[in-house]
C-alpha cells in the first residue's frame, strides 16, 4: 500500500506539474505571439487567410525544389556536366549584354529627353515608353518576319544586285545571340527609360550649379553630378531588366536561342520533368542571387537631395548636337515602336481581309478574357488581406507571408507551371487541366502587381480609422472589408487592371498548363507564328497591344 | 491621381460586364446539343482529343464530327504521347491522334490505350491496326528524298537512305531536327535494319552533311522548292504539297532502296488510338466507328495529301504513287512501338540535337 501510494503522489505532482508546465507554456507562447505582433495581433480569420495566400503563392515553387533534390545523382552529374555550363554562358552573357545596352539607351533617353531641349520633349516622354505594351515575344515575331532568312530584308537584299555584288549572300541571321540580344534590348529599355527620367527630374539644380561654377563641363557634370545621383535608378533598372532576361521565354524561344527558361520548357516538353526540375533550381539561386545584389546595394549606396533648397532641373541647349540626338530618339523609335506595329498592321489587314476575323478568333479573344479577368479578380480578392496585414499588424510572420507572395513574381513563369503540373496531377486531380488552374497560376505570377498598387492606396487611409471601427467591436477581417475596401478601392482596381493585362500577354504558363480546346490569344500567336502563319498571329497580337495600353498611364505615373 | 484611376474603373466594371455576359451565353451553348434531336447519332457532352499531328489537318476532321453529332470537341494539340503516361492516374484524354504509330503501339503496350471491336474497322488491313485495335491508322506515308529539278537530275540523285552518308552530298540537303516524330520513327526503322551502331553513324553523318537542320518538313519543301538546296529528306505528300504550290513548284521524289536485295521504303502511319479510362468513353468510341466510316477517313486525310490506306479510297492527290507499287521494308509497322523508347536518346547521342538550338 504505502509503495502504492508513493507511486500515488509523485504521480499527482507529476500531473499538476504537467499541468502547470502546460500552462506556463501557454502562457508564454501567448506573450510570445503578442510579441511577434507588438502587442496587437491580428484576429485568427486574417491572419489564417493571409497564411493561405502565402502557402498558395510558395508551394509551387517550393515543390519544384523539392522535386530537382530527388532527381538522382547520376541526372545531376549529367546536367553539371554537359548542359548547365552551356546554359550558364548562354544566360549570362545574354543578361549582361541586354542590360548593359538597355541601361546605356534607355539613360542617354531619358538625359536627352527630360534636359535637353529636344524638340516635342513632352511627347517624346511618352512616346520612348510605348514599347511596354509591346510583349517581346510578338516583336520577335515581328522581327522574324522582318529580318529572318525568307524575311522582307533578304527579298530586298536579293533584289539589289550591287548588295550581293558587293557583301554576299543576305549575312543577317536573326536566330542567333545578336538577334535576341537586339529584340530584347528594344523592348526593355522603357523599364531604365522610365526610372532615369524620373529621378533626372528629381535632381537638383544647385549641385550643378556648383559644378559649373567650379568650371566643369556639361560633359564632366553628367559624370561627376548628375551620373551618381541616377545610381540607384540605375541600379533598379538592371535589377527589373536582368530579372526580366533570367525569366523571359516567348522571345528567346522564338528566336531559337537557349538560355535556362527555354531549356526548361523544352525539357518538360520532351517529359523529363526531373532534369526540368533541377535547370528550375539553378534558375531560382540565380534570380536569387540577382535580389540578393539589388537588396544589398540598397542598403549600402544612400544618396539624399536637400529638399528645402530644390530647384528643378534646367534645360540645357543641344546645340550642333541637335541634329544627332533628333536622329538618336527617332532611330530607337522606328525600330521599337514604328516597325513592330507597321508590320503588324500590314498583316492584320491581310489577315482580316482573309477572314481571320473568325469565329474561333472571338473564342479565343473570350478565353484570354475569361481566364485573365478570373484572375485578376482573385489577385483583387486576395492581395487585400496581405496588404492589410503587412500595414496595420507588422511582424517577421505578416513580413514574411508578404515576402513568399512574391515568390512566383520574382521567378520565371516556366517554373511557376512547372509546380503546378506536379501539384494538380498528382494532388488536385479535380482542378487539373481546367481553366481556374491557369488562372491561379497568373494569381501565384501577378498577386505582387495588385499588392503593390493596393498598398499604396493603403498608405494614404490613416489607421485611426481602423482603431474607430474596431472601438465599435468589429473584428478585424470585418474593418477591412467594410471600412478599408471602400477607400482603397481605386488603388485595388487599378492593380486588378495591371493583373489582367499581365495575364494577358502572359505566355509560358499558359502554353504549359491551357486545358484542352482553351487556346488563348497569346497562346495562338505563339502557335501560328512558329508556323509562319503571320496574318493569323497579326491581329491577335495587335489586339494584346490594345489592351495593354489601358493600365499605361497608371504604370508611367509610379514611376 | 483621380482621372485614371476612374478610367480604369469604367474600364474594369465594363470588362465584367463583358465577361459575365459572356459566361451566360456559353452555357446556353453547351445546352444546345440535346435539343438537336435530328441527328442520326444522338450524342451528347463532350470528347476531348489530344493530337500530335498538324493542326491544320485535325481541326477540320473535329469541326465535321461535331457539325455532324453535336459532341462539343476539346483539342489540345502538340501532345507528347508523353504527357497520356503522366496522366495515367488522372485520365484526361478520349482519344490520341498521332503522326507515328511507333508512338500509338508504345502506348498501347505501356497499357494507356484500350482496344475495342470498332465496326468498320475491317476496312484498314491488319498490319496497320494494334491486335485489340486499340489503336487504327487510317493514312500512309513514305520516306523519301523531294528534289528539285532545276538543281538535280533524277539520275544524280541519292538513291539509297545509306548514301546521305557520303561527305560528297555535304552541305546539298535539309533534314529537320531530331525531336520532328518522323525523323525518330525514320531512325527506329533503320535501328531495326541496321542495328544500333550502324544507325547511330549515319545520324551522326547526316547531321555533319545536312545544309541545313529545320524545324519541320514545311519548311524543306519550301527551301527545296525555292533552290535554296538540292534535296531534302522528308515524308511524301510534302512533295505533293510543293507541287500544288502556285511558284516553286518544280520537284520530284525518289522513293529510297527500292533496287535488288536493298530494305524497301520506310512507312509511318497516322492513326487514331482510345484512352483507357478517359471520361467520355461512349464518345471516344462513337468518334472511332464515326471516323471509320469512307468519307470520314478520307477527311483524316484531309489536306495532308498522305494516302489513305483503305484500298478502296482514291487517294486526294491523284497522281500519288500507291504503297502497293512500291518495295516496302519488310518490319511490320507495330514494331516501331518497341524502339520509341530509347530511339531519341540514340539521335541525341548520335549528335543530333531534338530541338532546333
Amino acid at each position: 500500500m504505502m509503495n502504492n501510494k508513493n507511486n500515488h503522489v509523485p504521480q499527482q505532482q507529476d500531473v499538476q506539474v504537467r499541468e502547470r508546465m502546460s500552462l506556463t507554456f501557454r502562457r508564454l507562447s501567448q506573450k510570445k505571439w503578442m510579441d511577434i505582433w507588438h502587442g496587437n495581433p491580428p484576429g485568427i480569420i486574417l491572419f489564417v487567410f493571409g497564411l493561405i495566400v502565402a502557402l498558395i503563392m510558395s508551394i509551387p515553387i517550393v515543390y519544384v525544389i523539392w522535386r530537382s533534390l530527388f532527381a538522382g545523382a547520376d541526372r545531376w552529374a549529367r546536367l553539371l556536366d554537359e548542359r548547365i555550363p552551356q546554359l550558364l554562358w548562354n544566360t549570362l552573357s545574354l543578361t549582361v549584354a541586354v542590360t548593359a545596352c538597355a541601361l546605356a539607351i534607355g539613360v542617354s533617353l531619358a538625359w536627352i529627353v527630360v534636359r535637353t531641349d529636344l524638340p516635342g520633349r513632352k511627347v517624346w516622354q511618352w512616346l520612348l515608353a510605348l514599347p511596354l505594351v509591346i510583349p517581346p515575344y510578338v516583336g520577335a515575331v515581328t522581327y522574324i518576319i522582318v529580318f529572318g532568312p525568307t524575311g522582307w530584308a533578304r527579298d530586298v537584299w536579293r533584289d539589289t544586285p550591287w548588295l550581293v555584288r558587293t557583301f554576299g549572300e543576305y549575312p543577317l541571321n536573326i536566330y542567333s545571340f545578336w538577334g535576341v540580344f537586339f529584340v530584347l534590348t528594344m523592348f526593355t529599355y522603357p523599364y531604365v527609360f522610365l526610372i532615369a527620367s524620373a529621378s533626372l527630374r528629381k535632381m537638383n539644380r544647385n549641385f550643378e550649379e556648383i559644378a559649373r561654377s567650379q568650371g566643369l563641363s556639361t560633359w564632366q557634370i553628367f559624370w561627376k553630378v548628375n551620373l551618381p545621383f541616377l545610381r540607384p535608378a540605375i541600379g533598379a533598372g538592371a535589377i527589373l531588366i536582368s530579372l526580366y532576361v533570367l525569366s523571359d521565354f516567348g522571345a528567346i524561344a522564338m528566336l531559337r536561342y537557349v538560355t535556362f527558361t527555354a531549356a526548361i520548357y523544352f525539357q518538360r516538353a520532351s517529359f523529363d520533368t526531373a532534369s526540368a526540375s533541377i535547370l528550375s533550381l539553378v534558375l531560382i539561386v540565380l534570380t536569387v542571387l540577382i535580389l540578393w545584389v539589388e537588396s544589398w546595394t540598397r542598403r549600402k549606396n544612400k544618396y539624399y537631395q536637400t529638399s528645402n533648397s530644390f530647384k528643378e532641373p534646367d534645360i540645357l541647349s543641344l546645340g550642333k548636337w541637335k541634329p544627332v540626338a533628333i536622329f538618336f530618339v527617332f532611330v530607337i523609335f522606328s525600330l521599337a515602336i514604328v516597325l513592330p506595329i507597321a508590320v503588324l498592321t500590314y498583316w492584320s489587314i491581310i489577315g482580316i481581309r482573309m477572314g481571320a476575323l473568325n469565329e474561333r478568333f472571338f473564342i479565343f479573344a473570350f478565353n484570354s478574357l475569361k481566364v485573365s479577368g478570373f484572375a485578376s479578380l482573385l489577385c483583387m480578392v486576395l492581395a487585400l488581406p496581405v496588404i492589410y496585414l503587412k500595414s496595420r499588424y507588422p511582424s517577421v510572420i505578416s513580413s514574411a507571408i508578404d515576402k513568399l507572395s512574391y515568390a512566383g513574381y520574382a521567378l520565371p513563369g516556366v517554373i511557376v507551371a512547372l509546380g503546378f503540373i506536379f501539384i494538380f496531377n498528382n494532388h488536385i486531380p479535380m482542378l487539373y487541366n481546367t481553366f481556374y488552374m491557369l488562372a491561379l497560376a497568373f494569381v501565384v505570377r501577378f498577386l505582387p502587381q495588385a499588392m503593390q498598387a493596393g498598398e499604396a492606396s493603403l498608405s494614404l487611409v490613416s489607421p485611426r480609422m481602423d482603431e474607430a471601427a474596431r472601438s465599435l467591436g468589429y473584428p478585424p477581417w470585418k474593418v477591412m472589408f467594410t471600412v478599408i475596401l471602400p477607400n482603397i478601392l481605386p488603388g485595388i482596381l487599378a492593380g486588378g487592371a495591371l493583373v489582367f493585362v499581365s495575364s494577358i500577354k502572359e505566355l509560358p504558363a499558359t502554353l504549359m498548363l491551357r486545358p484542352p480546346g482553351f487556346d488563348t490569344l497569346a497562346v495562338r500567336i505563339w502557335v501560328d507564328a512558329s508556323e509562319a502563319l503571320y496574318h493569323l498571329a497579326a491581329p491577335a497580337a495587335l489586339l494584346i497591344i490594345f489592351i495593354s495600353i489601358i493600365p499605361l498611364r497608371y504604370m508611367l505615373r509610379k514611376y | 491621381m483621380k482621372k485614371p484611376f476612374k478610367l480604369m474603373l469604367s474600364v474594369i466594371t465594363s470588362l465584367l460586364l463583358v465577361f459575365s455576359a459572356a459566361c451566360g451565353s456559353s452555357n446556353e451553348q453547351t445546352s444546345q446539343p440535346e435539343r438537336d434531336t435530328e441527328n442520326e447519332q444522338k450524342l451528347t457532352g463532350k470528347l476531348v482529343v489530344y493530337s500530335s499531328r498538324n493542326e491544320n489537318f485535325v481541326d477540320p476532321l473535329l469541326n465535321k464530327f461535331k457539325e455532324e453529332t453535336g459532341v462539343e470537341v476539346l483539342a489540345l494539340h502538340g501532345v507528347e504521347p508523353l504527357q497520356l503516361i503522366e496522366e495515367a492516374g488522372n485520365v484526361q484524354a478520349d482519344i490520341f491522334i498521332s503522326n507515328d504509330v511507333g508512338a500509338l503501339e508504345y502506348l498501347r503496350m505501356k497499357g494507356i490505350l484500350e482496344g475495342f471491336d470498332a465496326k468498320g474497322a475491317e476496312t484498314i488491313d491488319a498490319q496497320f491496326r494494334a491486335e485489340d485495335n486499340a489503336w487504327i491508322a487510317l493514312s500512309v506515308r513514305a520516306r523519301g528524298f523531294i528534289y528539285n529539278k532545276d538543281l538535280i537530275s533524277e539520275e544524280e540523285m541519292p538513291k539509297t537512305m545509306e548514301e546521305l552518308m557520303d561527305p560528297k552530298w555535304a552541305g546539298q540537303f535539309a533534314i529537320t531536327r531530331g525531336g520532328n516524330g518522323s525523323m525518330i520513327a525514320n531512325v527506329s526503322a533503320l535501328r531495326r535494319e541496321w542495328g544500333d551502331e550502324k544507325t547511330s553513324q549515319w545520324v551522326t553523318a547526316i547531321k555533319n552533311n545536312a545544309g541545313a537542320i529545320m524545324q519541320g518538313h514545311g519548311d524543306i519543301r519550301r527551301a527545296v522548292g525555292a533552290g535554296e538546296f538540292k534535296f531534302g529528306l522528308v515524308n511524301n505528300y510534302y512533295y505533293h504539297q510543293q507541287l500544288e504550290e502556285p511558284t516553286d513548284n518544280n520537284v520530284g521524289f525518289i522513293y529510297p532502296d527500292q533496287g535488288e536485295g536493298e530494305m524497301g521504303v520506310i512507312l509511318n502511319a497516322a492513326g487514331v488510338g482510345l484512352v483507357k479510362g478517359g471520361p467520355n468513353s461512349a464518345n471516344a468510341k462513337a468518334f472511332i466507328e464515326w471516323l471509320l466510316k469512307e468519307e470520314n477517313q478520307l477527311a483524316f486525310v484531309g489536306e495532308s495529301l498522305e494516302l489513305p490506306i483503305n484500298p478502296k479510297l482514291d487517294p486526294p492527290y491523284k497522281h500519288a504513287t500507291k504503297i502497293s507499287d512500291l518495295k516496302v521494308q519488310s518490319m511490320p509497322l507495330k514494331e516501331l512501338g518497341q524502339y520509341f523508347e530509347d530511339t531519341k536518346a540514340l539521335i541525341e547521342k548520335a549528335g543530333l540535337d531534338l530541338e532546333l538550338k
